[in-house]
């Protein structure tokens, strides 16, 4: 795997609120979050379903926009907006996936590459990324002619592909057997490893061990460590 | 406890509610359903229009009365014994005014309209006897009496009295020596002349009033033998005093007026049944028996006109049903293809209902429900387009109420094909996305070429039409034979949906190419590749309308470039008018148009073809000055090699050895040994035609310039007539020959010589098929816009990502515009060529007057074309900033969410 640093970067959030109009009712998603995430750090991010990590993430990278605290990259990163953050910089694996239906797994995770017209570069990376997740054999298949658990393999592959210097993911290895997840899990400890940020939001326990920290969060807050 | 059956469950009781939580699939199945009773309901109305139209333009052609059914009596005044039949001898007669009451208790206003007598002419009457002089002596001639109430408002008065009597006209005022005042004997009866009025043949020969009486005072067959004078009474009760003391016999008519621009087929047939009904009831046989006095006199003409009517309706049967059911058969496949929009946009309810067992069947009665009320909605709008269609853009907007009742039960039949196979496709579209494996290949029903059936169709009509006419004449109304139609729509879809299968197969290799291109196409591309079926579709959807429209386009425009070539060929210019007088151009004649000279004449039979027992073949000369004779003389392009200008300058050429050079049709080139009449006339055929302008028959044509041409003498028996073409109005050359001196002038105009066959069914068999490929261009979006909404989650969600990864906005846009314009673009050109191909095999056999030259011309309309093209890339390019504008609208953190 080639060796070349990436620009490093992290992430920080001091008092981050969202809230949703549900009909009538309020709901408040995030309820006052701290959290910081370094460059070379990998971090899991634990929680029951609903607890908001799906929303946490969703305005790191800068798809919501928090009611109230302040969301701030750091590094290289610092001062830049979220909207003007390339793949290299923010990378994510989002709940859906967002894997291009038109496209086949392979050119799926060379697509980054593609836009920046350096697909002939990253050629190699993808080949080793999808030989590295089982999925060089599905190279030429459609996401709907994939498992949910191939698809999921080739959203992180294409995440990884640029070495980002932060990286979101929404349960990556939700539909994964334990040797795939470990797989998974290895390159994004690599990639930590690299320098990236690392921030996942996972129910896996493996991953929690793996994790440089873990978060816990439950009705909209974060702790520091492990549920108990 | 004991289970509910399916039915009583909530996926099924809740379900028409259900269906309106997806305003799209709502809107997919209204509008396609729309469509489809569109489709089908169109065919009846457009009928029924057709045959409004047919009745109305053939009586706007004829006078007012052809239209107006009527009742009446020929019958004499007075008994064998001369003895009045009615006691008050000034009063109307009972039987008319029974046929009067009939009317009016049958709800209907009729009126006398009129009462004519023949006085002093054999006839029914008994004594014939002429009017007669005060003094005792007779006039010279026999009189028609006639009375019509306002007829003197339609006469030009020369000299008058007031008070009641007869009207007579100026040219038997001057032969009997009558002024008003003088008196008039009729029997017993006496009646002063109460005015002179100018003949009508002179001065109201045009005046609609008078139209149907023209025979009254026209002979149209000799000028010499006028018809007996009419004397017009004041008023009727002077009418019938006169005519019964005279023993004339009288015919009287009652009439209804009706407006005969708005009368259909269906009100016409009730007003001639009233008629009849009427008739019989009044016992008056309608025709003569050996011992009748009297036979009835209903309008038995307008009956005829009915018939034509139906007859062109029943022509347009052939072409419209078969076209009805195509056009009916796409809005069905597009009906389907909402049944399939809706088991997408539903996914996620009814995988859990098929995953749990439910099968086809009962998710197909979920569908029924769910789209139920939409569909009708739908089949409602689309019954009401139809009709609003019709009537706007159709023949004629007055429909027969029979032809909107049925449209309603096609309607109707249509909400239930068209639920049903929505629910259908959409039960098994819902049971297969469960039942599917991944990456499991396709079924082989859709790798079968099916389209293949089409082609044998459509080559099966090729043959039967090669032993049959493309266009019969029935009762001289030309009729499109339907295989002309069958064929090449049945052509048409076959090669679209074969080329559209065959293009779609190269897609994979396009794929490749594109990974080597910008992101905007290798976007574009590889979404066209991973929905190779959808591509297809939307391609043949493009394909089919384009395809339609051009042939229809291209033939509609080349039948009546032939038929416009035909009258110019026969005529020779818009408009001609002869005279066989002897008479000098005048300046006047050259600024109405081209003056010519026909002669009979002939050549050696070797030059002119097959000859008669003297070895000659008759041909027409056409003396014609060459300096103008080409600005007014019709021509087209294909008649001749060189253009006419070119022709008429070799008209101007020297001689060659002595003799007159010469141009001709049907003549080879060289010495044609030319006669006018008996008169030789030494010329040489220097350039030849196809076909010449002037040409009335099927002789030969020969130009000639007229200053060059010999003096040929009377006794030639070259049978000389003068002509006067002309592009402008008629009745300038009319009067530019009358001040020549010319008498007896003939008119030839288009609708003349068009007069002895209806082309109607004909123009509007290509307006329908017209009305269709616009109708299938609606497919063609409606599928577009299905097309977009059926993938808009997945592109959406590709979308929002790949912005994340890097793809701008522009780059988007341009790949939306790439793919949605490409397949625009194929399809213009796949459908362009088809027309073609289809024009090329038809447009030669689609003679709508074999008798008369030329054979079809081909006339391409360029400019329908092009703007067909720009409507098709227009649309794509306005859908492809739809689409843009749907991802531009959604919500990442939405999008992104939603189960994968």
């Amino acid at each position: 795997m080639t060796q070349r640093r990436q620009p490093t970067g992290g992430l920080e959030g001091v008092g981050l609120v969202k809230r949703f109009q549900r009909g009538a009712e309020t709901v408040t998603a995030l309820a006052g979050v701290d959290l910081r995430v370094d460059a070379g750090e990998f971090v899991a991010l634990v929680g029951p379903s609903g607890s908001g990590k799906s929303t946490l993430l969703a305005l790191l990278c800068g798809w919501e926009v928090p009611d109230e605290g302040q969301l701030s990259y750091l590094g290289p990163l610092a001062d830049r907006r979220p909207e003007t953050l390339g793949w290299r910089n923010l990378a994510l694996v989002p709940q859906a996936l967002g894997l291009v239906a038109d496209l086949g797994l392979a050119d799926n995770v060379l697509l980054p590459a593609r836009l920046r017209r350096t697909d002939g570069a990253a050629q190699s990376r993808a080949d080793t990324l999808l030989a590295d997740f089982g999925l060089a054999h599905l190279a030429d298949r459609y996401p709907h002619q994939a498992s949910l658990g191939e698809q999921q393999r080739a959203a992180l592959a294409r995440a990884l592909l640029l070495r980002p210097a932060v990286l979101l993911a929404d349960e990556p290895t939700a539909h994964q057997d334990r040797g795939h997840a470990d797989r998974m899990l290895d390159a994004v400890v690599d990639a930590a490893r690299e320098g990236s940020a690392v921030l996942i939001a996972t129910h896996d326990e493996l991953a929690w061990a793996r994790a440089d920290r873990v978060l816990s969060m439950r009705d909209g807050r974060v702790t520091e460590g492990a549920p108990a | 406890m004991t289970r509910p059956p399916l039915w009583r469950l909530a996926p099924w009781t809740r379900a028409p509610l259900l269906g309106l939580r997806q305003p799209a699939a709502v809107l997919a199945v209204l509008v396609t359903c729309a469509i489809l009773a569109c489709a089908v309901a169109s065919a009846p109305l457009f009928l029924s229009s057709a045959r409004s139209a047919a009745l109305q333009q053939q009586l706007s052609q004829r006078c007012d009365e052809v239209a107006r059914p009527q009742t009446g009596v020929n019958a004499a005044l007075v008994d064998q014994a001369g003895r009045p039949l009615s006691a008050d001898r000034s009063a109307r007669p009972d039987v008319d005014e029974s046929f009067l009451r009939g009317w009016a208790a049958a709800g209907y206003d009729a009126e006398p309209v009129l009462a004519t007598a023949t006085i002093g002419a054999a006839g029914p009457a008994p004594f014939p006897a002429l009017v007669g002089r005060a003094d005792g002596s007779f006039l010279s001639q026999p009189v028609t009496l006639f009375q019509r109430p306002a007829a003197l408002d339609h006469v030009q008065v020369v000299a008058r009295t007031d008070g009641a009597g007869v009207w007579v006209p100026e040219s038997v005022a001057d032969i009997e020596g009558l002024s008003p005042g003088d008196v008039l004997a009729f029997g017993d009866q006496q009646a002063p002349v109460a005015g002179v009025y100018r003949d009508l043949a002179v001065a109201n020969a045009d005046d609609p009033y008078w139209c149907d009486y023209r025979l009254l005072f026209l002979n149209a067959a000799s000028a010499n033998t006028p018809p007996p004078p009419m004397l017009l009474t004041s008023d009727e009760a002077t009418f019938y005093r006169l005519a019964t003391a005279a023993f004339g016999a009288a015919v009287r008519l009652q009439q209804v007026r009706v407006d005969a621009s708005s009368l259909s087929v269906t009100d016409a047939r009730r007003l001639l049944q009233v008629q009849q009904r009427l008739i019989t009831a009044s016992g008056v046989p309608v025709a003569w028996g050996p011992n009748d006095s009297a036979i009835a006199v209903p309008n038995d003409r307008l009956a005829d006109v009915i018939d034509r009517a139906t007859l062109i309706e029943s022509g347009l049967r052939g072409p419209v049903v078969p076209v009805a059911v195509a056009g009916a058969l796409l809005a069905l496949v597009l009906v389907a293809s909402a049944g399939s929009f809706w088991a997408d946009r539903r996914a996620t309810e009814v995988r859990l209902l098929a995953a749990r067992g439910v099968g086809p069947v009962p998710l197909a009665g979920k569908a029924a429900l769910e789209l139920g009320l939409p569909a009708l909605a739908g089949v409602a709008l689309g019954w009401a387009a139809a009709r609003l269609l019709t009537a706007t853009l159709g023949p004629s907007d007055d429909l027969d109420p029979s032809a909107t009742t049925a449209a309603v039960w096609t309607a109707a039949a249509a909400f239930v094909v068209g639920l049903g196979a929505s629910a259908v496709v959409a039960g098994l579209r819902a049971r297969s996305t469960a039942e599917r494996p991944l990456g499991a290949a396709p079924r082989w029903p859709s790798r079968v070429p099916w389209e293949l059936l089409l082609l044998l169709g459509a080559g099966w009509c090729w043959l039967l039409l090669r032993s049959r006419d493309a266009v019969v004449s029935v009762g001289y109304v030309a009729q499109v034979n339907g295989l002309l139609v069958a064929f090449p729509l049945l052509a048409i879809a076959g090669s679209a949906v074969l080329l559209g299968r065959l293009v779609t197969a190269l897609l994979p290799r396009l794929r490749r190419w594109a990974g080597r291109r910008s992101p905007a196409v290798f976007l574009a591309v590889n979404r066209l590749t991973a929905a190779r079926l959808a591509t297809a579709t939307l391609l043949v959807a493009v394909t089919l309308p384009v395809a339609v429209l051009g042939y229809t386009a291209t033939l509609t425009a080349s039948s009546q470039a032939t038929l416009d070539a035909k009258v110019g060929v026969q005529i020779g210019a818009t408009a001609a008018a002869t005279t066989v007088t002897r008479l000098e151009v005048t300046p006047a004649i050259e600024a109405a148009g081209t003056y010519v000279v026909r002669y009979a004449g002939s050549v050696a039979a070797a030059a002119g073809g097959q000859g008669d027992s003297s070895g000659r073949a008759n041909v027409q000369v056409l003396a014609v000055d060459p300096a103008d004779f080409a600005r007014t003389a019709f021509w087209d392009d294909s008649f001749a090699d060189d253009s006419l200008a070119g022709l008429m300058s070799a008209l101007t050429g020297p001689e060659v050895a002595g003799r007159l050079p010469v141009v001709a049709a049907g003549v080879p080139t060289g010495d044609p040994g030319l006669r006018l009449g008996a008169a030789d006339v030494p010329a040489e055929v220097v350039a030849t035609a196809r076909l010449l302008p002037g040409r009335r028959s099927d002789e030969p044509v020969v130009l000639v310039a007229a200053d060059r041409l010999p003096e040929i003498t009377r006794n030639a028996g070259a049978a000389p007539t003068a002509e006067l073409w002309t592009n402008g109005d008629p009745g300038t050359a009319i009067d530019a020959l009358t001040d020549a001196g010319a008498r007896n002038i003939r008119t030839l105009t288009p609708s003349g010589v068009q007069e002895s066959a209806n082309f109607l069914g004909i123009t509007w068999t290509f307006g329908y098929l017209s009305a269709l490929a616009v109708f299938v261009g609606v497919i063609a979006v409606g599928g577009l816009l299905l097309y977009l909404e059926a993938r808009s989650r997945s592109r959406v969600s590709g979308y929002v990502m790949a912005r994340r990864l890097g793809l701008t906005r522009g780059a988007h846009l341009r790949s939306l515009v790439v793919e949605l314009a490409g397949v625009a673009v194929a399809g213009l050109m796949l459908g362009g060529a088809l027309a073609a191909g289809a024009v090329a095999v038809v447009y030669r056999r689609l003679d709508v007057d074999r008798v008369r030259p030329p054979t079809p011309l081909l006339d391409v309309p360029w400019s329908a074309l092009a703007a067909s093209a720009v409507v098709v890339i227009g649309v794509a390019g306005l859908a492809a900033l739809y689409a843009q504008r749907g991802a531009d609208r959604a919500d990442p953190a939405t999008v992104l969410r939603q189960d994968a």
